[in-house]
């Protein structure tokens, strides 16, 4: 089932379990009985939780936490969207996959539903193997009450920030990178949004990646789990309880801390949830990115041009891989690739011609 | 005054491996000037121009002072300023 599969929007695989939440037994929540007694959540907050819907952006590090956590607290529906395929590298930090997963070469979001699926029968999941662009976002966000970010970039962040905002549907972001990490709730209307807090991405090169800097995995699970807590108090409707400080832990470093950005909101003249542009949802920002027919190559094109420092992404990648540059262009070999990095943040990645693999390797290695 | 600005550990390459370091002023800008001049290779990380760079947050205590005074924030004993970068990964 590996290879050629795009989507799963309308044919399900694996066992009848998956249909089982279509059934007209009533749902028994005994399963759901300590979380339950917790007074914030109770009977009434799990029949909540049991009718509401999350899209899930990236099933990485973050987003097999999540997933895990969402579908087991007994969330109603659960959409998983994810571009890529599992790798023996992933399996340090990406809870729902194993050692068989990568020898069947399997889209992360099809592991996650196949594994979820039994570990909560009652919910309804939805794999979707997809690379989240301008095109798609809005029909994946369509019929759910809150966005969770499980992704590796900036790029697709900002993405879901303006879907978000144009919809005025809440979103969770979170970053991880070495030992420390970031979450933020985005509420639509209340809070600052993404770029609000953070006015534009680190351009190409410039800010590390897991790939350059290493992460962590209890680093990657408390932001998870700081994201799935929140995630619970929004679907539970205690609105009231929601962390609305930039949450930012370093676990080598011993820091937990909280950033308040509430103020940010009416300071900032922010493009998107004041002026309400959305560069990213009407696909003026963002990398466009082409296939190089006959080549085996993909180009990897930022429209936001900002100038590479090659020594220092040289610096970077050295170790991963073969780097030379001059003043030209910087070349670099890894996992059978070779980049070809321009200064103005264009790569041609030669080894595949497939769209969606190049642009994981370019948030891999050089990062947005 | 010497007031402690905390370095996260991506940009500590630039700070010989310092968590915390030590700049004087009495504004914000003027420690982050002053702790730039002790380690140069932070300052273009930091810096775009005169400007903090805008994917980079600076926060005087739990606030950013982007909704204080910005660089000219002043700042006192016993103050702490944080510089948090945007985290990609995930």
């Amino acid at each position: 089932m590996h290879g050629t599969m795009q989507s799963e929007h309308s044919h399900e695989p694996s066992s009848g379990l998956a249909t089982a939440h279509e059934s007209a037994t009533p749902i028994s929540l005994e399963r759901y009985s300590r979380q339950m007694k917790f007074p914030g959540i109770g009977e009434a907050g799990q029949r909540k939780l049991l009718a509401s819907r999350v899209t899930l952006c990236g099933c990485g590090a973050l987003g097999t936490v999540l997933a895990n956590l969402l579908v087991r607290a007994g969330v109603g529906f659960v959409r998983i969207v994810d571009r890529d395929f599992i790798e023996l590298h992933n399996l340090q930090r990406q809870v729902l996959f194993d050692e068989q997963d990568v020898a069947e070469n399997l889209p992360k979001a099809v592991a996650a539903a196949r594994i979820l699926r039994r570990v909560n029968s009652t919910v309804q999941i939805e794999p979707v193997v997809a690379d989240i662009d301008h095109t798609n976002i809005l029909d994946l966000i369509r019929d759910v009450d809150l966005i969770l970010d499980g992704t590796d970039n900036f790029e697709v962040r900002y993405l879901i920030n303006d879907a978000a905002i144009y919809t005025g549907k809440p979103w969770i972001y979170g970053g991880c990178i070495g030992s420390h990490g970031q979450v933020m709730v985005i509420l639509p209307g209340e809070t600052p949004c993404l770029r609000c807090v953070i006015e534009s991405a680190p351009p190409p090169g410039m800010a590390p990646t897991c790939e350059t800097a290493g992460v962590l995995a209890p680093a990657v699970h408390i932001v998870a789990s700081f994201q799935a807590a929140e995630a619970l108090k929004l679907l539970t409707g205690h609105l009231e309880a929601v962390n609305r400080d930039l949450i930012y832990v370093d676990v080598w470093d011993n820091v937990l801390r909280q950033f308040k950005i509430s103020r940010l909101k009416d300071k900032v003249d922010c493009p998107c949830c004041k002026r309400r542009q959305f560069d990213w949802l009407e696909g003026k920002m963002g990398s466009h990115t082409t296939a190089l027919c006959g080549r085996n190559a993909v180009q990897v094109a930022q429209r936001s041009a900002t100038r590479l420092d090659f020594a220092e992404l040289a610096q970077r990648l050295r170790g991963l891989g073969e780097v030379t540059y001059n003043q030209f262009l910087l070349k670099f070999h890894v996992e059978g690739y070779e980049f070809t990095v321009f200064p103005d943040g264009r790569a041609i990645i030669k080894g595949t011609s497939d769209v969606e693999r190049a642009r994981t390797l370019y948030a891999k290695y050089i990062g947005h | 005054m010497a007031i402690a600005v905390q370095i996260p550990s991506p940009l500590r390459i630039h700070t010989q491996g310092h968590e915390t370091v030590l700049g004087q002023g009495q504004t914000v800008g003027q420690v982050l000037d002053d702790v730039t001049r002790q380690f140069p290779e932070l300052r273009q990380r930091l810096f775009d121009g005169n400007q903090i760079r805008r994917f980079v947050n600076v926060y005087l205590n739990d606030e950013d002072i982007r909704f204080l005074d910005n660089l000219d924030t002043p700042v006192k004993d016993g103050d702490q300023i944080s510089i948090i970068p945007a985290v990609a990964g995930g």
